[in-house]
């Protein structure tokens, strides 16, 4: 089910956040007197129920592998923690990582195994065409992170099932994040304050994150589309096409980021940011600290610290580099395309390490944010193209491979047209809006009163018009 | 809920107020309003609640189901399809919706870019069929889309390489160009096809080019065309772009009354006399229907008043030439349309008998051209 959908808005939301509230908070275990009048057991099942049904709602037949994942990390948690400071409670950690990892690699790699397999040896083996299940590289990687940190003893085990099932299926994050740690929420599953306030700041920022979705993402997602499948191969086409889609892919994860913590925020959890402005970064690196922020932490957390970090001479510093970034790549697809991606930017950042980043360092800032958006962008080629010849033909009609044409008439038309939507995107892509909200706020507090509440009974008027009408509303983070 | 609400800020009660009014009220709105049957703006169907069964549910069609019926019988819908095309146009100026425009000259319309290979397959469908009517004069014309005549130039159909595809694929075919003789005021400002009032010069044209005889003149003879109005017509696109427009008026022209139009009956595949213009279907859900009954396989108009030396002329055509047939058939003997989205070119010859010398006209819109696996031919 997508959120940007009326089935979720206005039947799957307004039950399930009725029934939530509906069910009263138990009598608990816990240790004052608040805790046990906050034990939200009762409401874990009713978390767990509704995210069950919002899985099965497009994905019934995945429902299965998934309560058979939740299954097994939730086992070889009881297991790693039984025999903590033996032998066997390694060997529960590797049987929970070959189950999660293999889950994860039979359904989303196989093909791509068996494609290369055969363009090496002249093999014919039949591909598998398995649908990949939505959400699995997300909700494999929180499985992990919970019975890693679990090993590790960086958190307690969860001896209740409904609850671990309710923290791996919890409906605002499961299908495109952010990836949520089981540490992170461990408190919250068995003790979490609900408000008015905190309601009132959760709809906000899920309405908020509906309309990057819904206004700007499908709108530049549509020109993109255009772009793509337009004959025109003038240099402004190109530009109007990479532009289009780096906004789209901006507004659309970060957007469905938003609406999850806003979720996550009406149910009683607070979960980690996953965007911070990521296009206003001056390297990379800084881009890297601020995209996709669950992912990055992850892979810095579960494979680059492990694998020694930058603490064991240059050498290992810039194979545990490749090695994550690999996988980065590896993660977000099963391609050669998101391979090379992934060692683009490995190759930008231990270039930025070694050498650029000092240089950027010293130079002007609009210089260094056009380095940016440069690097970025043709990155962007590489990760929307089917095939790496596409990304290079793409990449080279941005620097006038089309024979020198400027703008063609489909592409001005369209620069016209999309001109409004283009530049919200992109005032919208840095933190000025809420600079300027934050500070009518402080210089017209009573004004706010009235605002901020006009202003989400309008977006969610809006947002309702366009999802009524829309047929445009595919969510690119679903396909890793 | 817990929490301490006496230092709950208002403007935080006022935004829960707000989210859970729309949420609950609407959720309230959509299960106690009765779902439409016919979407009157769209021209469709509205998506009905699918079966609720154990089958449905494993393999995703209730849910897909469910996703269209909630889409469909939104409460107020059409003012919310409004709200879209005004936010489109108004706040964020973008000058179509997912090409749907509007325009100063043209009204309302929708712009789509037809591939170059799919009007060559279709040109190559069209070449199959006329090398199959031996004898015939063949003849060949493309519609142009009324985007053509707008005030601003918007991507889409482009006809030069539509004629140069047919130039290429049809080199026996007679071309013949009607741009000259169309402009924004032959088109209906709320749908997609000509006006019959403003296309005699289109009707000329063909008449003069594809072996049309003068009509008999002189003071005796009655004039050619009576005009007659249907009443207010709003087109396809007013519905789509879901903005207020004012309808356009229909206007239709009668020919001699002794003109005879026989329709073949799709289901006893006999041929039935009928009226021209079928002004029951005015008030229906496609008005456009009103020119010979709408959507048909085979449709002979047969002119008894014909001069001398009229021929029959065989037109292959989509919807618009509806419009344009009672007025070429001054002209001719006998028309015979023949829509090749509803009949398979191998049965014509046991329904049709080609007369040798005859003309044929291939005349398609853009629409068609773009859409070659509706053709059931080649």
């Amino acid at each position: 089910m997508l959120f940007s959908s009326p089935e979720f808005l206005y039947y799957f939301l307004p039950i399930t956040i009725a029934l939530y509230f509906i069910v009263p908070l138990a009598r608990g275990r816990g240790e004052s007197p608040g805790a046990r009048a906050r034990d939200p057991r009762r409401r874990n099942l009713v978390l767990l129920a509704a995210s069950l049904v919002f899985y099965g709602w497009g994905e019934p037949r995945y429902l299965l592998l998934m309560a058979a994942q939740v299954l097994s990390g939730w086992f070889f948690g009881l297991f790693i923690d039984r025999w903590r400071g033996k032998g066997l409670s390694k060997a529960a950690l590797i049987a929970s990582l070959a189950v999660g990892l293999g889950g994860l690699g039979f359904f989303k790699y196989t093909d791509f195994f068996i494609a290369n397999v055969n363009a090496l040896f002249g093999a014919a083996i039949p591909l598998t065409r398995i649908a990949l299940p939505i959400g699995i590289s997300f909700y494999t990687f929180q499985i992990l992170s919970y019975d890693i940190d679990l090993y590790r003893g960086k958190t307690e085990l969860q001896r209740s099932l409904p609850a671990f099932a309710a923290y791996v299926t919890l409906f605002p994050q499961l299908i495109a994040g952010p990836i949520v740690r089981y540490a992170d929420v461990a408190r919250s599953l068995g003790e979490r304050e609900h408000s008015v306030s905190r309601f009132a700041l959760g709809a906000r920022r899920f309405t908020f994150g509906l309309g990057k979705k819904v206004l700007i993402a499908n709108v530049l997602g549509e020109l993109a589309d255009i772009c793509r499948a337009s004959g025109e191969k003038s240099l402004l086409m190109a530009w109007l096409y990479i532009v289009s889609y780096a906004f789209h892919i901006y507004f659309d994860f970060s957007g469905y980021s938003d609406m999850a913590i806003g979720l996550g925020r009406i149910f009683g959890f607070e979960f980690m940011e996953n965007f911070n402005y990521p296009y206003t970064s001056k390297s990379v690196t800084e881009f890297w600290r601020r995209w996709h922020i669950s992912l990055s932490s992850w892979f810095r957390d579960y494979v680059y610290i492990p694998l020694g970090g930058n603490r064991a001479g240059p050498a290992r510093h810039i194979f545990n580099i490749l090695v994550v970034w690999f996988l980065t790549g590896f993660w977000h697809g099963a391609g050669w395309t998101f391979i090379a991606w992934g060692g683009y930017f490995a190759a930008l950042l231990l270039i930025e390490k070694f050498f650029l980043g000092r240089v950027l360092e010293k130079l002007p800032s609009f210089v260094s944010h056009i380095y940016l958006a440069l690097f970025v962008l043709i990155g962007w080629t590489l990760f929307d193209a089917p095939e790496l010849s596409t990304a290079i033909s793409r990449a080279g009609l941005m620097f006038g491979a089309g024979g020198g044409v400027l703008a063609g008439g489909e592409s001005l038309y369209y620069l016209r047209s999309c001109a409004v939507p283009l530049a919200l995107a992109l005032v919208g892509s840095t933190p000025l809006p809420s600079k300027a909200a934050a500070a009518l706020g402080r210089r017209a507090g009573r004004l706010m009163t009235a605002l901020e509440p006009l202003a989400v009974a309008a977006l969610l008027t809006l947002i309702t018009a366009y999802l009524v009408d829309g047929s445009f509303n595919p969510f690119i983070y679903f396909r890793f | 809920m817990t929490g301490k609400t006496e230092k709950t800020p208002l403007r935080h009660i006022l935004t829960l107020a707000v989210s859970v009014s729309a949420l609950g009220g609407f959720f309230i709105l959509n299960c106690a309003v009765k779902a439409p049957e016919i979407l009157e703006s769209e021209r469709r169907a509205a998506a009905e609640f699918p079966k609720l069964t154990a089958g449905t549910l494993l393999s995703g069609e209730f849910m897909r189901g469910f996703e269209d019926f909630a889409a469909d019988s939104f409460a107020f819908r059409d003012a919310f399809r409004t709200i879209k095309a005004f936010s489109v146009f108004e706040i964020f100026r973008q000058t179509d919706k997912s090409g749907l425009y509007r325009d100063d000259l043209v009204g309302a319309g929708k712009f789509a870019a037809p591939t170059e290979t799919d009007m060559r397959r279709t040109a190559r469908k069209l070449k199959s069929v006329a090398d199959s009517l031996g004898g015939l004069n063949v003849y060949v014309s493309v519609i142009p889309d009324k985007s053509a005549f707008a005030g601003r130039k918007y991507p889409g159909f482009d006809m030069k390489l539509a004629e140069s595809i047919i130039a290429e694929e049809l080199p026996d075919a007679r071309y013949i160009d009607l741009v000259p003789e169309l402009g924004a005021d032959s088109f209906y400002k709320t749908d997609l096809h000509w006006d019959q009032s403003k296309i005699a010069g289109v009707a000329d044209k063909i008449a003069a080019a594809a072996g049309g005889a003068p009509p008999p003149d002189g003071d005796a003879v009655p004039p050619l065309f009576q005009t007659r109005p249907a009443g207010a017509f709003c087109g396809v696109y007013r519905g789509q772009l879901a903005l207020p427009m004012p309808p356009d008026t229909m206007i239709y022209m009668t020919p001699s009354p002794g003109t005879v139009t026989r329709y073949l009956d799709d289901k006893t595949l006999s041929w039935e006399e009928g009226e021209m213009y079928d002004l029951e279907a005015f008030a229906g859900r496609d008005p456009y229907d009103i020119f010979l009954r709408g959507a048909r396989a085979l449709i002979a108009i047969e002119n008894p008043d014909a001069g001398e030396g009229a021929r029959e002329l065989y037109l292959f055509r989509d919807s618009f030439a509806s419009s344009l047939a009672p007025l070429l058939i001054p002209y001719y003997s006998k028309i015979t349309l023949i829509d090749l989205r509803y009949i398979d070119f191998r049965v014509l010859p046991s329904l049709v008998e080609f007369s040798p010398g005859a003309d044929a006209l291939f005349l398609y819109s853009s629409q068609i051209l773009g859409s070659p696996d509706i053709l059931n031919a080649g």
